[in-house]
């Protein structure tokens, strides 16, 4: 479902120089799959994620996602994907409903199709309550749902989030790892960057590990933590190097 | 789980954006107080201050207000025979100025006399004590006095009134006496007059001097408030969203960058509109007031017919307005990293645009049709010859044939064609907002580093678009003030102007940026070997010496031998130069220096800022465009424009193609060599006529036609030589 070759996105600083990003990361997502995408600030996770939801223009390489290349098919990429960016994105002034609504039109439906597709959306992600009131005046946890919210709307077969759960509470955190296990239930496939390891642990399929810009290890949990006490997090720094040990 | 949504039409994603952006924008105090509270404040205080400041400007009491009821109390022992006496004044004297609308003279008691005054139910009290009537008689002068009421305006009022009164009283005493003493009223009167012809006497004050400066100061005041209308929604749009992190699900929309950013059009024009209606509202309100409580006789020299064509035209104008205005502000914002960012870059180009508008008020610049198509100026010039003709203000352009001189006919020239330029700039606007809106590095990277006020930022591979856009302003800043300082000899004035005006600007913003000098001034070889890079070197040669001749050929085809006196004098002191110097300096300081400086300015410096790293095609030529444009601009006078921002297209294209700055310079100092060439060949017979005859009658086809040959050869050539450097990777 999600396919990236070879990936390479350089950019040029502002001194001249090159910044390799992402130097030739290859990963996939099946369907039914939940990667997890693990690095330190910096190592490229978010250029990457960035790069699947056509934000970036790859400097080399390709990423597909349903199919559709994000060089030569942005628009289809953006309909068979949903993301969920580091920062909420949820404007402050509207309210749940109207995001979701607005979305939803981008995407094609109205009417009362539309209108049915909010109330599930709401229900589902327990927004119900506060659907009319404007994000401004939400809790952190009910505003990143509402983004969680605004990337399903037009039900996307591949979902990519950035740190979701890096604004969000330790309940919070576990409620958003839930439903994604739920929406994996359903068959999506899904890309998730974070450095809070121990949420995703037990969570995802497969981990991959970045680190400046290149990938350093991926597998299974087993794979990558056999035999080692520590789990996750020893693993991830065997992989990222000495130097990254705090 | 759907695998395929349903397909959105272009236009569902289009109104979703808007429709999302309107919402936030009306859920904004900023945006409202802006857009409708502003305008509903600001002509209301204006009208007062305008108000105040014509009653004051009413000197003359007489005619400063309108006539009204007069009540008069006269006691005394004369008071009956005066007041007989004042009710027989004869017609002459009762129609004189000031005298009131109505006079009640009644006489009465002294303590009857003195409560009425104080209670206001008389406007004066006259005590005419015995012996006035005989006084008035004979040859004395009678002393009356006259008592008003405290309240200053009827008082202030009445006593205008009173004193035609007695004015009149004393006039009929005059005439008996001199018919006493057997004169005849005519030794009163040595002259006689009437007027015939002109309009009615207003009898009062007439503004028509004023209503046209301050017609024109609403329109810019108008076209002011539609930009600032603009001003936070744009920025909000893009900027904000930014800043707020919400821009990269917006990106997620399924649809292109140019659905996105007219989405946002849409919602950005949608308020600056109500800023408009908010406006015109406002202004027909405080009209109405105004005229409500404007000295009756105080001419505005304007009828509902002209105020209704000229709202005619104005609408639709002013609408165009809106959408440049809202195009212009999304364009700055989207090339802005932050909302700070944003507010310090688009204030100054707001002013800058007031300015636009405000030249629409110089005199004589409306009088050409095109200046309507010239955004901010173009739409206050249209609405304003409506009102007024552009040759002569005090005239009023529609309404009835047979009054004032008016032609009667609407400008629907001038309007179409600031319609147009309207929709045309937009579009420009927008199409750049697309292309710089998804730029990475603005979306990303984030603001620049925090710097104190006095240090250097952090060195540059190239400079930024905002740096071009910098060095062009402050360029056109000094080439303006160079003008005072310029000295008489020209040989002086080349070299001054090209070091003020471009010179020093540039090794300013260089110096302060740390650019890179080989990548912004493309300083490489044209093309991958020497042969091929000396080829394409003389085929700029070639082309630049051909379009000279084009160029003065289509001018001289379109515009005939008629010539500004500016221009016609620029090309007389040019001409003389080149006669007049030896060639080796004149071909130095004509066709050498520009070239060099010139290139590294606007195809080295603001090409290389605009059209960015590796940018797509379509922002390259949007880059050139522009700085095309600009240099057509430098060279200040109108009729050289068409042909400098051809040469200026074609350099750029040059640049482009061979990344190299070498083929402009070269084509560019061969294109102003022409005239040199052509002085040498036209030899005294260049100077005999009035002005230059060869050039001032029609170049002779062999010219054209080799001028059109070199011209085409050399693109060739041009294209050929550099086809491998044009196709290989941009370099980073």
């Amino acid at each position: 479902m999600i396919d990236v070759v070879d990936l390479v996105k350089h950019y040029r600083a502002s001194d001249g120089g090159i910044v390799r990003a992402v130097d030739g990361v290859s990963l996939s997502v099946s369907p039914g799959e939940m990667v997890g995408l693990l690095g330190a600030n910096g190592a490229g996770k978010t250029t990457t994620l960035r790069v699947l939801a056509t934000l970036l223009k790859p400097t080399s390489g390709s990423a597909t996602v349903a199919g559709h290349d994000v060089a030569t098919d942005p628009v289809g990429v953006r309909r068979a994907l949903g993301y969920v960016s580091a920062t909420t994105g949820v404007p402050d002034r509207l309210a749940p409903r109207e995001i979701l609504a607005t979305y939803g039109s981008m995407h094609g439906f109205d009417g009362s199709a539309l209108r049915e597709r909010i109330d599930v959306l709401l229900d589902v992600l327990g927004l119900a309550g506060v659907a009319d009131r404007p994000c401004g005046r939400l809790s952190s946890g009910q505003r990143q749902r509402v983004s969680l919210g605004r990337a399903l709307v037009h039900d996307p077969p591949a979902l990519v989030l950035d740190e979701p759960t890096s604004a969000l509470d330790v309940v919070g955190s576990r409620d958003l790892m839930a439903f994604l296990e739920r929406l994996r239930a359903e068959g999506r496939a899904i890309l998730v960057s974070t450095h809070r390891l121990h949420e995703i642990e037990r969570r995802c399929d497969r981990f991959v590990i970045i680190d400046a810009g290149r990938i350093v290890a991926q597998g299974t949990r087993e794979q990558l933590g056999a035999g080692r006490e520590g789990g996750l997090e020893d693993a991830f720094f065997a992989a990222i190097g000495p130097g990254a040990v705090p | 789980m759907n695998d395929v949504p349903p397909v959105p039409g272009r236009w569902q994603a289009v109104r979703a954006i808007a429709r999302r952006d309107l919402l936030e924008f009306v859920r904004d105090r900023r945006t409202l107080f802006v857009t409708l509270l502003m305008p509903m404040a600001m002509y209301p205080v204006l009208a007062l201050s305008s108000l105040l400041s014509v009653r004051s400007a009413l000197d003359d009491p007489g005619a400063a207000r309108p006539p009204a009821r007069l009540v008069l109390a006269v006691s005394g022992a004369d008071a009956l025979p005066l007041v007989a006496r004042v009710r027989s004044l004869p017609d002459t004297v009762t129609s004189g100025a000031g005298w009131p609308e109505q006079l009640e003279i009644e006489a009465v008691a002294f303590d009857a006399a003195d409560r009425m005054r104080r209670e206001g139910s008389v406007d004066a009290w006259i005590e005419a004590p015995r012996g006035t009537i005989t006084g008035l008689d004979a040859t004395g002068t009678v002393s009356l006095e006259v008592q008003l009421p405290d309240v200053e305006e009827v008082g202030s009022r009445a006593r205008d009134h009173v004193t035609a009164v007695l004015r009149g009283l004393a006039d009929d005493a005059r005439r008996r006496r001199m018919g006493a003493a057997g004169l005849p009223e005519s030794v009163l009167e040595p002259v006689a007059f009437a007027f015939s012809g002109g309009a009615a006497a207003p009898g009062g004050l007439s503004l028509r001097g004023v209503v046209p400066i301050a017609a024109g100061a609403v329109l810019v005041l108008l076209a002011l408030l539609m930009a600032t209308g603009a001003f936070y929604p744009a920025i909000d749009a893009i900027a904000g969203e930014k800043e707020r992190g919400t821009i990269e699900t917006l990106l997620m929309a399924p649809c292109s960058p140019g659905d996105l950013v007219l989405g946002k059009f849409l919602a950005v024009l949608a308020v600056t509109l109500a800023t408009l209606a908010a406006n015109v509202v406002s202004i027909a309100l405080t009209m109405t007031v105004l005229l409500r409580f404007m000295p009756a006789h105080a001419a505005l020299g304007l009828d509902a017919g002209t105020v209704a064509a000229a709202a005619a035209v104005a609408l639709p104008a002013f609408v165009g307005l809106a959408a440049v205005a809202a195009a212009m502000s999304l364009a700055v914002t989207a090339a802005s990293k932050s909302v700070k960012e944003a507010q310090n870059t688009l204030t100054p180009v707001i002013l800058l645009v007031s300015g636009l508008a405000g030249a629409a008020l110089l005199p004589g610049l409306g009088s050409s049709p095109w200046v309507a198509a010239v955004p901010f100026t173009g739409q206050v010039a249209v609405t304003r010859s409506v009102l007024f003709e552009a040759d002569d203000p005090s005239r009023r352009r529609v309404g009835p044939a047979d009054e004032d001189g008016r032609d009667g006919s609407l400008p629907l020239v001038p309007l179409a064609i600031t319609l147009v330029s309207s929709a045309l700039v937009s579009w420009l606007l927008l199409r750049a907002t697309a292309l710089v809106v998804t730029d990475e590095e603005i979306l990303f990277r984030g603001p620049d580093a925090v710097t104190s006020g006095w240090s250097r930022p952090m060195p540059r591979a190239r400079p930024t678009a905002w740096q071009g856009f910098g060095a062009a302003l402050a360029g056109f800043a000094a080439l303006w003030y160079v003008q005072g300082i310029a000295p008489a000899d020209l040989a002086r004035a080349i070299l001054v102007q090209q070091a003020v005006a471009i010179l020093l600007p540039l090794a300013l913003l260089a110096w302060w940026q740390r650019v890179d000098a080989r990548t912004t001034f493309a300083l490489r070889w044209p093309a991958p070997d020497a042969a091929r890079g000396l080829v394409a070197t003389g085929a700029a040669a070639l082309a630049g010496g051909g379009l000279f001749f084009l160029g003065a050929a289509a001018l001289l085809a379109v515009r005939g031998t008629g010539m500004s006196p500016e221009a016609e004098a620029l090309s007389r002191r040019l001409f003389g130069f080149m006669r007049d110097t030896p060639p080796w300096q004149a071909a130095l300081l004509v066709s050498v220096v520009p070239a060099l400086v010139e290139e590294t300015f606007f195809r080295g410096w603001i090409l290389t800022a605009f059209a960015g790293r590796s940018s797509p095609p379509g922002r390259r030529a949007f880059a050139n465009v522009a700085q095309a444009a600009l240099f057509a601009l430098f060279h200040m006078l109108p009729e050289r424009m068409p042909q400098t921002f051809a040469l200026g297209l074609l350099l750029g294209w040059l640049t482009i193609r061979s990344r190299s700055l070498f083929p402009a310079v070269v084509g560019h100092a061969v294109h102003n060599a022409m005239p040199l060439a052509l002085v040498a060949w036209a030899g005294d017979a260049a100077f005999d006529a009035e002005l230059v005859s060869p050039l001032s009658a029609a170049l002779p086809t062999e010219i054209v036609a080799a001028a059109a040959v070199a011209f085409a050869v050399g693109l060739g050539a041009f294209l050929g030589a550099t086809a491998e450097t044009a196709g290989s990777p941009r370099p980073r």
